[in-house]
């Protein structure tokens, strides 16, 4: 028989460590939610709950994404300490949601971008603090694009910008679906966090894009996080 | 303390969501932790009772630290929480740890021989393929339903002495329980097909069934009624793609009939140590493919593409349509004990859906199996991405004429294998099949080594 077709052997290969791991691991399909109005909180908080749910029922199913601006309310995880809300909880200035996610008390208003991912880390990686870094990588690479020069802050989640904070991220997860994401403040007022310690950190000072690009609005931003959120996940948006 | 990421050494409890003395189900949320902020609902991997909580809600604990305690029955309850407050390895089975988002199971090793008795006798979750085909081929007289239809049944309140199986051999499906009570809806389980391929002196009835043609086959399955058009599900949409895709691929096939009687004895000894006929299947495969890399090699649009590993997938069915493909990963370097243990909890998991796309798409060649329908040969569809599928029908008895004009009733096995021929040559296919049916009729033996 011919010897020569089995010479080959798997080390000498001009693609031995070819990965054959076809589509799935490598890229994964979202649906891409980007509403045109100001979003009611518990509006999203449905959305995403729907999504992580027929995910968890379904791992097949899609996964979404949403960038979009809420009214104004504060939000407050699972494990805050109230005592950062800077009031009385009951004669709260705004509405207060409590939600399930990481992370101490936070401020959402118009101007102020926010990303709801819901993911199935099975299909990326099943490592919270990874999936927490490359959120924040996101924000980073956009900064970048803007040419602001984004950092993170040893042993905090965030993004600063010199010594202000413009990019919070918090998130659930439940088997390994998750749910929230980050904010990004762009051109938004921000009074609001005035009435709460954000994040739990005394002396945090918050920052906006606006600070350091006059004139910039939510409609420039958006779509850079839009690339972002898919290069960086690697998610294919599904047609809607 | 279950590990959230790979650098995560402890956990905050955020929240428990059960109460001690509450039933938790399988799958349900248990409690709530946080590592930076990120929060995590942690669930139970089994139904039961959570017996007592060792870290209350606020405290951290390091990874892999028995925060609560979970038994199966109630009456463990009492038993667990005595031994709770010394949650030292002691006390406490520690069961292996995983970094799967799920509480620690900790069954109290309880001293009391009544105790041990309840947790002995109380009903695994999940059964394995061969034990579930076993009991519906003893079925006389005992009730014999799938995993999710018992779990159901117990869920809904349904008495499964009452519901009619419309399985194979009458085993009640979770449909039958939904019906019986009322609610029509699909449930995904792995059907039949999946089994390890039996060869037919192991499977004496299996036999009858397929060479018995006086015997009313089992009805086939249908996913809808008559006149209806049932969308396709994802993982059946899955399928779809992968198999037009495949009509891209310039395919040929090569069959080779394999005399199994020295490979039956050998099951027959190894059988008693857990080992499968899937397990020996792909240990044979793998074993073959090493010496063969070209037939494990697969077309890319740079050239041939070599696997760094040997993975061996293989195609089980799944009852509410499609299929999936568990992979046996490194099956020439993996002992036989190991492939068997891998792929029980490989079709465990599958049947749960809880596969990693790794687990699931990282086959290098493919092993579709109906022999244990007694289809006596079939030919395969190459799945995308790979180079070569083997189907391998059933081991049935044959009249053979030896070289010596001797005739002879021996056990024959027919494979077919379907390659990617931009890659895989004729004779690549028949030197692979022609050093298998070697390994297989002469040397069963060494695939222990």
């Amino acid at each position: 028989m011919n010897k020569k077709l089995h010479s080959v052997s798997p080390e000498s290969g001009p693609n031995s460590n070819l990965d054959l791991t076809p589509q799935l691991a490598q890229s994964s399909s979202a649906f891409l939610f980007e509403p045109k109005n100001i979003v009611p909180f518990e509006n999203a908080l449905v959305w995403q709950k729907n999504f992580q749910k027929s995910l968890i029922e379904e791992p097949f199913s899609p996964q979404a994404v949403w960038l979009l601006e809420h009214f104004p309310c504060f939000t407050i995880g699972r494990g805050s300490d109230k005592k950062n809300l800077l009031f009385e909880e009951k004669k709260s200035p705004l509405p207060v949601f409590s939600i399930e996610r990481g992370g101490e008390v936070t401020h959402h208003m118009p101007g102020q971008i926010v990303g709801y991912l819901v993911l199935n880390l099975s299909l990326h990686k099943k490592d919270l603090s990874w999936y927490l870094r490359e959120l924040e990588q996101v924000l980073i690479d956009v900064l970048d694009l803007l040419g602001i020069e984004g950092e993170r802050v040893v042993g905090l989640t965030g993004v600063w910008c010199e010594d202000k904070k413009v990019g919070s991220i918090g998130i659930g997860c439940k088997r390994w679906v998750t749910q929230h994401g980050f904010s990004l403040n762009v051109d938004c007022d921000l009074i609001g966090f005035e009435k709460i310690i954000p994040c739990g950190l005394d002396q945090v000072k918050l920052g906006k894009l606006s600070d350091w690009i006059p004139g910039i609005k939510v409609c420039d931003v958006k779509p850079l996080l839009r690339e972002s959120v898919k290069r960086r996940f690697k998610l294919n948006w599904e047609n809607i | 303390m279950p590990a959230l990421s790979s650098t995560m050494t402890e956990g905050k409890i955020v929240e428990w969501l059960k109460k001690p003395g509450d039933a938790v189900e399988r799958g349900e949320s248990v409690l709530v932790v946080e590592s930076d902020k990120a929060d995590m609902d942690v669930e139970s991997f089994q139904d039961g009772f959570l017996a007592s909580i060792v870290m209350p809600a606020g405290s951290s604990a390091p990874v892999g630290e028995t925060i609560g305690l979970i038994v199966e029955t109630v009456d463990e309850i009492a038993a667990a929480q005595a031994n709770a407050p010394s949650p030292s390895p002691q006390s406490a089975r520690q069961e292996k740890e995983s970094s799967s988002p799920q509480v620690q199971e900790k069954q109290a090793s309880v001293d009391s021989p009544k105790a041990k008795v309840i947790t002995k006798a109380s009903p695994t979750p999940l059964v394995s393929d061969s034990s579930v085909n076993q009991a519906q081929f003893l079925n006389d007289g005992r009730i014999v339903a799938s995993p999710r239809a018992k779990k159901l049944a117990s869920q809904m309140g349904v008495d499964l002495a009452t519901v009619r199986g419309s399985g194979p051999h009458g085993r009640i499906q979770a449909e039958d329980v939904q019906s019986a009570k009322g609610q029509p809806i699909s449930v995904p389980w792995i059907a039949e097909s999946n089994a390890p391929a039996k060869i037919v002196s192991d499977m004496p009835r299996i036999k009858e069934k397929s060479v018995d043609s006086g015997k009313p086959p089992a009805s086939g399955k249908s996913f809808g009624s008559r006149g209806e058009t049932i969308a396709f599900n994802t993982l059946q949409q899955a399928v779809n793609r992968n198999m037009e895709e495949s009509l891209n691929t310039p395919c040929f096939r090569v069959g080779y009939s394999i005399l199994t009687d020295e490979l039956d004895d050998f099951y027959k000894q190894v059988k008693p140590n857990g080992v499968t006929m899937t397990a020996l299947l792909a240990k044979a495969v793998g074993l073959t493919l090493a010496r063969h890399p070209q037939v494990n090699a697969a077309f890319s649009s740079e050239g041939i593409a070599y696997p760094s590993q040997i993975n061996v997938a293989v195609a089980v069915a799944m009852e509410d349509g499609g299929l999936i493909t568990p992979v046996l990963q490194n099956a020439d370097k993996t002992s036989l004990s190991d492939l068997s243990l891998q792929w029980a909890d490989l079709v465990k998991r599958a049947r749960n859906k809880q596969l990693e796309p790794q687990e699931y798409s990282s086959g290098t060649f493919t092993l579709s199996n109906l022999g244990m329908f007694g289809v006596d040969r079939f030919d395969a569809i190459l799945p995308p991405g790979t180079g070569a599928i083997l189907a391998v029908g059933a081991s049935l008895p044959k009249v053979i004429a030896s070289k010596d004009g001797s005739i002879s009733i021996k056990k024959q096995l027919q494979v077919n294998l379907t390659a990617d021929h931009r890659v895989i040559y004729g004779a690549d296919g028949a030197l692979f099949l022609k050093d298998l049916a070697y390994l297989i009729e002469n040397n069963p033996y060494s695939l222990s080594s």
